[in-house]
Order: structure tokens, then C-alpha cells, then sequence
């Protein structure tokens, strides 16, 4: 109980520490508002934290503190930026003729906030600084959920469910799926802040600091056993052969660490990943397909989407089938399970289902301009070695890889408005409009550059 | 304990790059937009 009281009064300083410290920097409200909505501390504290709106508060600073002090000269609004607002106006329109409005109504309480983040967040990304600073709050943020999920799972091993965060909630990072895939989808950052940082410049404590975390994040899908985040390490792998010089050599290695790692994995681990292959045997990955099924079914009628949370609606018939051979003999069991009100267990449909196809287009149209965008990036900026040219590509790079684990786990997890990931893309926008600026200014010095003409006229012959 | 082990050590990461932050000028303004500094950027265009 004590130990309660006194966590939260540390939590308390904390924030009110970092919200004292914008009064003298207000961008710092703008990375108050990146961990509160990460960390979410008021349900960590019982009581102090607790009674205070302090997610509203570090909203209404932020947004205060860009109004009223920050320098706007370089702020761009960028095409991405526009994409998102008109997806808040669509999502807007399909809540007030929802399916079921009052839990519509619910869900657009907190999707609205993380869109406007999400479109706001990049006008004050306008230095360098800035981006590295969002980029490292947001690292270390989902750190302390990652850190304490990844030494419970080395010291007990989890457990489908049962790996328990430091609160008993099964919402935004702290739901097992989730977690895994942000948990996968920020290694890219982690290395590009230990070679690039410079709030805590590249060292030995640094690197030793990233590997650790980097270890925890691998943890985090084996200690949630979610499947998705088994994909998403896959994915990182194959992502990763991008950047590696040695490439035979990176193959063998994590070919050798996966098979010394699966000895140390725990069983219960090993049997839910093989549901992956036979998933017909598994009753949850059934009733994933029978809803999307229902999903592709229910636009036919419902072109436009029918608001959030329309899978209440949804009454599904799932056949499992289990085959189990016994010597010569092969037996098949078949059940039939009736489920209802199922959810999308995947962000594009949920995106169709909840905002038809227009949302859906809108929302692939968002996810893949920021790929193309990074791409872009990734090549103009590519091979450059000066102090001040030499972490774009790289950061473009952390954040496609980044964004494809998102869009790989989240085929399998209904994610498509986590305010963590909009805040991703906030950050992909932020550095897109900063290197158009650099480079625009470039152009614009090559142009303003005197030409050199003869003083004498040309002499005639 | 776990969990107060990783809430000590990240809001300790948190706080001490808050406090390095608030004191680098180049939160606010980069040393390229300052035509005085130059950038390493604009002068090899």
C-alpha cells in the first residue's frame, strides 16, 4: 500500500515535471502528450493521477504551446496530413449513422483525438532535434511496458492472456497482440537513435542499452505467446537483410540463434505458434477468417461502412477441424461452434467493415504514401556521409520497416487508429516536410547563386 | 518489483533527456535554418 502511495507520488512529479519544463521549452508538451498517451500513467496510479485529466491537460498544452510561442515559418501541411483529416471528417460522418451508436460514439472519443494528434503532431516536428526527440520519447515510452513485459517473460515465460503489464487492462499497448507488433515494429528506431542519437550520443552504455531493449521486444511476442508478433520478427528478418553488408553470414547467424533460442522456449509457446500453419484446428483463428468473411459479406450491403464497432452485429457458424494420426490410423474431429458479435482481429477489416470502401482506400492510400514517401527518402539521402546529411536515410529506413511490421501484424490485429502507430506516422510526415524543406532550400540557394559573367564585352571578331 | 525496476530506469531515461532537451538551442531552431552556421547540406548543392 505504501509502495502504491509512493509510486504515485513519483508518477505525479514526473508529469508535473515534464509540464513544468514546457513553460520554458512548450515543444515539451508536445512529447508530454506522446508519453501520457503511451504510458497512459493514470492507470498505472490509484489515486493522484488517477482524478486528473492530465491527457486532456498535455492535449490542450500542447496544442497551446504551438498557438501561442512556436515559430510556424516552416511548418508544411503535407498531402498525408490532408488524407488523415478527410478520414476524420468520413469517420465523423459514419459514427452519427452507426450501426450501434452508443458504443460508436465510445470508440470515436479516442479515435478522434489520436487522428488530430496525428495531423497536428507533424507541424512542430521542424528540426532535427525535434524528430529525433518524438522518436526517442516514443522508444523509451513503450520501453517501460516493453522492459517490464520482457523480464517477467525471461523469469516465468508467460502465457497467452496472462502476461500482465503493470495494470490489469487489456487496452491500447497493453493488450497482449499489440504490443508484440509495436514491440517489433520500433527495433528499426532503437537502432537508428543508438547510431544516431544525439540526446544520448552513440557509446558503449548506449549500444549496451539497445541490445537489451531490443532482447525485450523479441520477448514480448514469446511471453504474450501472440502469433502475430512471431510474423513480425520474421518480417524484421527479412527486412533487415536490406541493410546488412554480409548477408550469408547474417542468414546463418539468425538462422543458428533460432535454433539455440527454441530449446529455451517455452512449450505452451511452440504448440500455439504451430496453430499458425493449421489454423483450422484452432477455434480463434477460425472465427478470424468466418469474420472476415461476414466483413466482405456485409459491405455488399453496406458500401459506406456501417460505423464503429458494427461487428456486434455479426452471427457466425465456425467449423473447426483437428486431425490427429495414430499409427496407420488418421482422426478427424470436426466441432461446430456458433460465436457472435466477433471483432475484425484485423485493421483492414475493420477499416472496411466500420468505414467501407472509401475509408478503407483512404486509409491504404495513408499507410501506402508513407511507404513510397520513405522509399523516396530512403534513396535521396542514401550514401551521404556528412554530419548533417547522414541520419535522413536512415530514419526514413527505421520508419518503413517500421510501418511494414505494422502492416503485417496488423492484418491479424484490429489496429488501424492506435494512436501509437498515427503517432509513426506523424513522425513519417514530420521528416518527409523537413526534407523537402532542406532540400527545397537547396534548390533555392543553387538558384540565387551569382552567375559569373566576363567583366570586358566578348570580344567581336 | 519488476515493474518498478523498468518504471525507475525509463521515466529515469525520460527525465534526463527532458532536461538535455531543454537546454540544446537546436530544439527550437536548427543550426541550418540560421544562414550564419550554414549547413553541410546547402553548401555541397
Amino acid at each position: 500500500m505504501r509502495g502504491r502511495a509512493m509510486v504515485d507520488l513519483a508518477l505525479f512529479g514526473f508529469v508535473a515535471g515534464f509540464l513544468a519544463l514546457g513553460l520554458r521549452r512548450p515543444f515539451l508538451w508536445v512529447l508530454a502528450y506522446l508519453y501520457i498517451d503511451i504510458v497512459a500513467p493514470q492507470k498505472i496510479s490509484w489515486f493522484l493521477l488517477a482524478s486528473i485529466p492530465i491527457s486532456l491537460i498535455a492535449f490542450a498544452a500542447a496544442f497551446g504551446g504551438w498557438i501561442a510561442a512556436d515559430d510556424k515559418r516552416d511548418s508544411r501541411f503535407t498531402l498525408r496530413q490532408t488524407l488523415l483529416a478527410v478520414l476524420l471528417i468520413y469517420c465523423g460522418v459514419t459514427t452519427v449513422g452507426a450501426d450501434f451508436p452508443a458504443e460508436a460514439a465510445e470508440k470515436w472519443s479516442w479515435v478522434w483525438k489520436a487522428l488530430v494528434f496525428a495531423i497536428f503532431l507533424p507541424l512542430t516536428l521542424r528540426t532535427r532535434l525535434r524528430l529525433e526527440a518524438t522518436a526517442l520519447v516514443m522508444v523509451l515510452a513503450a520501453g517501460s511496458i516493453i522492459v517490464t513485459g520482457g523480464i517477467k517473460t525471461a523469469l516465468s515465460g508467460g502465457g497467452y492472456g496472462s502476461l500482465r503489464f503493470f495494470v490489469n487492462d487489456n487496452t491500447g499497448l497493453y493488450e497482449g497482440s499489440i504490443i508484440s507488433c509495436v514491440a517489433v515494429a520500433i527495433i528499426p528506431l532503437i537502432w537508428w537513435l543508438a547510431r544516431h542519437g544525439t540526446v544520448f550520443p552513440p557509446d558503449w552504455r548506449v549500444r549496451a542499452f539497445a541490445a537489451a531493449l531490443t532482447f525485450a521486444c523479441l520477448l514480448i511476442p514469446v511471453g504474450t505467446q501472440a502469433r502475430t508478433g512471431l510474423l513480425c520478427i520474421g518480417l524484421l528478418g527479412v527486412l533487415s537483410l536490406r541493410a546488412v553488408r554480409r548477408r550469408f553470414l547474417y542468414l546463418a547467424l539468425m538462422g543458428a540463434a533460432g535454433l539455440i533460442a527454441i530449446p529455451f522456449l517455452p512449450q505452451s509457446f511452440t504448440a500455439r505458434m504451430s496453430t499458425i500453419e493449421n489454423h483450422k484446428a484452432d477455434q480463434s483463428a477460425s472465427t478470424r477468417v468466418a469474420v472476415w468473411l461476414w466483413t466482405l459479406d456485409y459491405v455488399k450491403d453496406h458500401p459506406l461502412g456501417g460505423g464503429f464497432e458494427a461487428y456486434r452485429g455479426n452471427r457466425l457458424t465456425v467449423q473447426t477441424r483437428d486431425v490427429e494420426a495414430s499409427g496407420n490410423t488418421v482422426a478427424v474431429e470436426v466441432d461446430e461452434v456458433e460465436d457472435a458479435g466477433r471483432a475484425y482481429h484485423s485493421s483492414y477489416f475493420e477499416m472496411l467493415g466500420e468505414q467501407g470502401w472509401p475509408g478503407l482506400a483512404l486509409w491504404l492510400w495513408i499507410q501506402v504514401l508513407g511507404l513510397w514517401q520513405m522509399e523516396r527518402l530512403r534513396r535521396r539521402w542514401a550514401g551521404r556521409t556528412g554530419p548533417r546529411e547522414s541520419w535522413q536515410g536512415p530514419l526514413a529506413t527505421a520508419l518503413q520497416h517500421a510501418q511494414l511490421i505494422y502492416l503485417l501484424g496488423s492484418a491479424f490485429v484490429g489496429i488501424a487508429y492506435q494512436p501509437f502507430v498515427l503517432m509513426l506516422i506523424g513522425l513519417q510526415c514530420g521528416l518527409w516536410s523537413y526534407c523537402r524543406r532542406i532540400d527545397s532550400g537547396r534548390i533555392v540557394r543553387r538558384r540565387d547563386r551569382p552567375v559569373l559573367t566576363p567583366l570586358a564585352p566578348p570580344a567581336i571578331p | 518489483m519488476v515493474d518498478l525496476f523498468s518504471l525507475a530506469l525509463l521515466h529515469g531515461l525520460l527525465a534526463l533527456a527532458a532536461l538535455r532537451l531543454v537546454l540544446r538551442d537546436d530544439l527550437d531552431a536548427d543550426p541550418a535554418d540560421d544562414p550564419g552556421t550554414g549547413d553541410a547540406g546547402a553548401r555541397d548543392g
